[in-house]
């Protein structure tokens, strides 16, 4: 039986601006995601794909609709639940990486850890074990600064990782890479879903989504094609 | 917890040396000062108790009425108190002893050397009353004081400037051309609160002075007596007897002013000792500016940190720290420092002290009140100037501050 992760239903995002006016980002998108899935979402610029992931992310909540993570509806919850759910449940991978550029690997990959109250040396322990899956055995004491951007991503997918989370979500994660590391990025993204790990991207690059399975294209704040990746025609 | 974000604000700090060294240093000078003018004021306060306590406490200074013309206070009016007075408040209870002063001041001489003296015509028990000891040779006698015998007992510094190495014992040193043979010589007792030197000082019996250097026409009248009470709870008893004593001795009518005033030590010294408070608690507070100033400091520091490491705080909440931790984390960050600065402000304050005291010569106390002060800086100007910083960044927007440049 496949297990669905994610669950949103009639879902939309209004912008209310100063001055009174309104702007409808996301209209009445639904959709479901299973674990072990790898989707892709693409769309103009403007189109609503950061605010979804937002919403997703448990970083911001929808202005109407349902969204059950993993069963339960967090569409309306606190601040401080949302909190505590992307702390155990989520992780994110930036497109700027977001590393902290004064601390060492370590001390970057095991940040998620301290908010759940995980000792140092078991948090040590922890970034050690997975800057090696990410292929950066070793680099544990080095700062950000000292590595390329590449390895930078890789270091903050080892962070996403850290507190094995339910889903991955990754907002352009190669929008600051070029080719060939881009495509270094997808094959770890790749590896980590075969491992069982679920991922949500965004990218505007064809080539880039052609590594997902399932492809979600937005248009406008509405849903316009999705499906399989390769039954989808430009 | 708790540890985790001390942790993360020490990290934080020590990624950011130079600046937080800085930061650090408004406060370490800030409580250096603190505490180098409390030690300053009490270092006033223990010397002032030293003068009295070396003039004792327990005395009662019986000293010409104050003129009042037309509700004007004038200066003194003219010496009241004779030698028979004072003899008559030696009986009273409760006095230890009595004593009066005849003073003036005179070019003392010996062979080359000269030097500017201050007289003293006394009665032999003014050595008890002023807290005097003889270290070398005798005082006068009651005998010496009825015959107005030219002895003198002379202090330290008189003995430095006009006899140098020598014994001055049985010399004979001229004032105004006069004769007076050195019969003893008084224990040092140094300066006075006024940086006045005690040292510098003649005695001799009181007739003496009213017959070869200050004549009067009322030679039997005292310019300043002493009382010395037995005990400090005795002083209002003494203070009030010797009042009436004095009064009927003067026969002064029911409704006049009395014409002589009484001073006691005890109050004085309080009044003193208040006005030492109250001067170290100025200094104190005029101190605590530049605490003000460093704590203002803190805060620009860390406005500055909060806004730089916008991304930081917008990732780290992403990543699932609750809004109160990283309140916290930026409120320890600035207690941290504070409470570093504060540490090396006592050390420094502590150690410029006795520095201060070592050149001057100068006990200087190392009191408790440099720890609490500096403790309760730490924690107050760390909490003060953190809050603002620490609530901005616990407010901002997650999603905002992870789209910050
Ligand atoms: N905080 C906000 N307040 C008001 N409008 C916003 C806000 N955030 C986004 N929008 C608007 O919502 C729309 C969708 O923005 P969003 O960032 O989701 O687009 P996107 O698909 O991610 O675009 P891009 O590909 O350029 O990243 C845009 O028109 C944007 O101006
Ligand atoms: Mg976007």
């Amino acid at each position: 039986m496949t297990q669905i992760v994610i669950r949103i239903e009639d879902l939309c995002k209004t912008y209310f601006m100063e001055g009174g006016t309104k702007q409808d980002v996301l209209k009445h998108v639904q959709f479901k995601i299973q674990k072990d899935e790898f989707v892709a979402i693409m769309g103009h610029s403007g189109s609503g794909k950061s605010t979804l992931m937002n919403i997703l992310g448990c970083l911001d909540r929808p202005t109407s609709g349902n969204y059950f993570l993993e069963g339960k509806n967090i569409a309306q919850a606190t601040d401080k639940e949302l909190a505590i759910i992307r702390g155990k449940r989520i992780g994110f991978v930036f497109q700027n990486f977001n590393l902290m550029m004064k601390r060492s690997l370590a001390d970057n990959v095991s940040l998620p850890l301290i908010y759940q109250g995980v000792g140092q040396k078991e948090r040590y322990k922890k970034a050690v074990e997975l800057l090696e899956k990410v292929g950066l055995k070793g680099y544990e004491n080095r700062l950000p600064t000292q590595i390329s951007g590449g390895m930078q991503q890789r270091v903050a997918i080892a962070r996403s990782l850290v507190n094995n989370p339910a889903i991955i979500f990754a907002d352009e994660p190669t929008g600051n890479l070029d080719t060939r590391t881009s495509v270094e990025i997808m094959n770890l993204f790749t590896e980590l879903n075969k491992q069982g790990i679920t991922i949500v991207l965004v990218t505007h690059e064809e080539d880039i989504a052609d590594f997902a399975k399932r492809l979600i294209v937005i248009q406008d704040g509405q849903i316009s094609y999705d499906g399989p990746r390769e039954d989808y025609k430009t | 917890m708790i540890w985790q974000i001390l942790r993360e604000a020490w990290v934080s700090i020590s990624a950011y040396k130079m600046r937080s060294f800085l930061t650090m240093l408004g406060i370490v000078i800030g409580v250096a000062a603190v505490v180098l003018m409390v030690a300053a004021g009490q270092t006033v306060q223990n010397e002032i108790t030293k003068t009295f306590d070396s003039m004792g406490t327990n005395l009662i200074i019986i000293a010409p009425a104050e003129t009042v013309s037309g509700g004007v206070r004038g200066g003194r009016g003219r010496p009241s108190v004779t030698f028979d007075d004072v003899a008559a408040l030696r009986e009273l209870p409760d006095v230890e002893t009595a004593s009066y002063v005849i003073s003036t001041a005179a070019q003392a001489v010996y062979g080359a050397n000269n030097y500017g003296v201050s007289i003293y015509g006394t009665t032999p028990e003014y050595l008890k009353v002023g807290n005097w000891e003889i270290e070398d040779g005798m005082s006068f006698t009651e005998k010496d004081l009825k015959s107005g015998k030219p002895y003198a007992i002379i202090g330290q510094t008189v003995v430095d400037e006009l006899f140098g190495l020598q014994n001055p014992i049985g010399k004979t040193l001229r004032l105004r051309g006069k004769p007076f043979t050195v019969i003893g010589v008084l224990k040092s007792k140094g300066d006075n609160l006024m940086g006045n030197d005690q040292d510098n000082i003649v005695m001799m019996p009181a007739t003496t002075v009213r017959q070869r250097l200050k004549g009067s026409n009322r030679p039997q009248y005292a310019d300043i007596a002493f009382i010395k009470v037995t005990q400090e709870d005795r002083m209002e008893s003494v203070s009030n007897r010797a009042e009436f004593l004095l009064r009927q001795r003067h026969r002064l009518k029911e409704k006049a002013p009395n014409d002589f005033s009484l001073h006691l030590m005890t109050e004085m010294v309080e009044k003193v000792r208040q006005i030492g408070f109250i001067l170290s608690m100025l200094l104190a507070a005029i101190a605590s500016i530049s605490l003000v100033v460093g704590s203002i400091g803190i805060m620009n520091m860390m406005l500055v940190s909060v806004t730089e490491r916008t991304r930081e705080i917008g990732t780290r909440k992403a990543l699932g720290a609750p809004n109160k931790w990283i309140m916290l984390q930026f409120l320890s960050e600035s207690i941290l420092i504070s409470f570093i600065g504060s540490f090396f402000g006592m050390i420094l304050g502590v150690l410029l002290s006795q520095i201060g005291g070592a050149l001057y010569e100068i006990d200087v106390p190392i009191s408790i009140w440099s720890v609490i002060i500096s403790a309760s800086v730490a924690i107050i100007v760390g909490i003060l100037s953190g809050m603002m910083p620490a609530r901005k960044a616990m407010k901002l927007d997650p999603i905002e501050a992870l789209r910050y440049q």
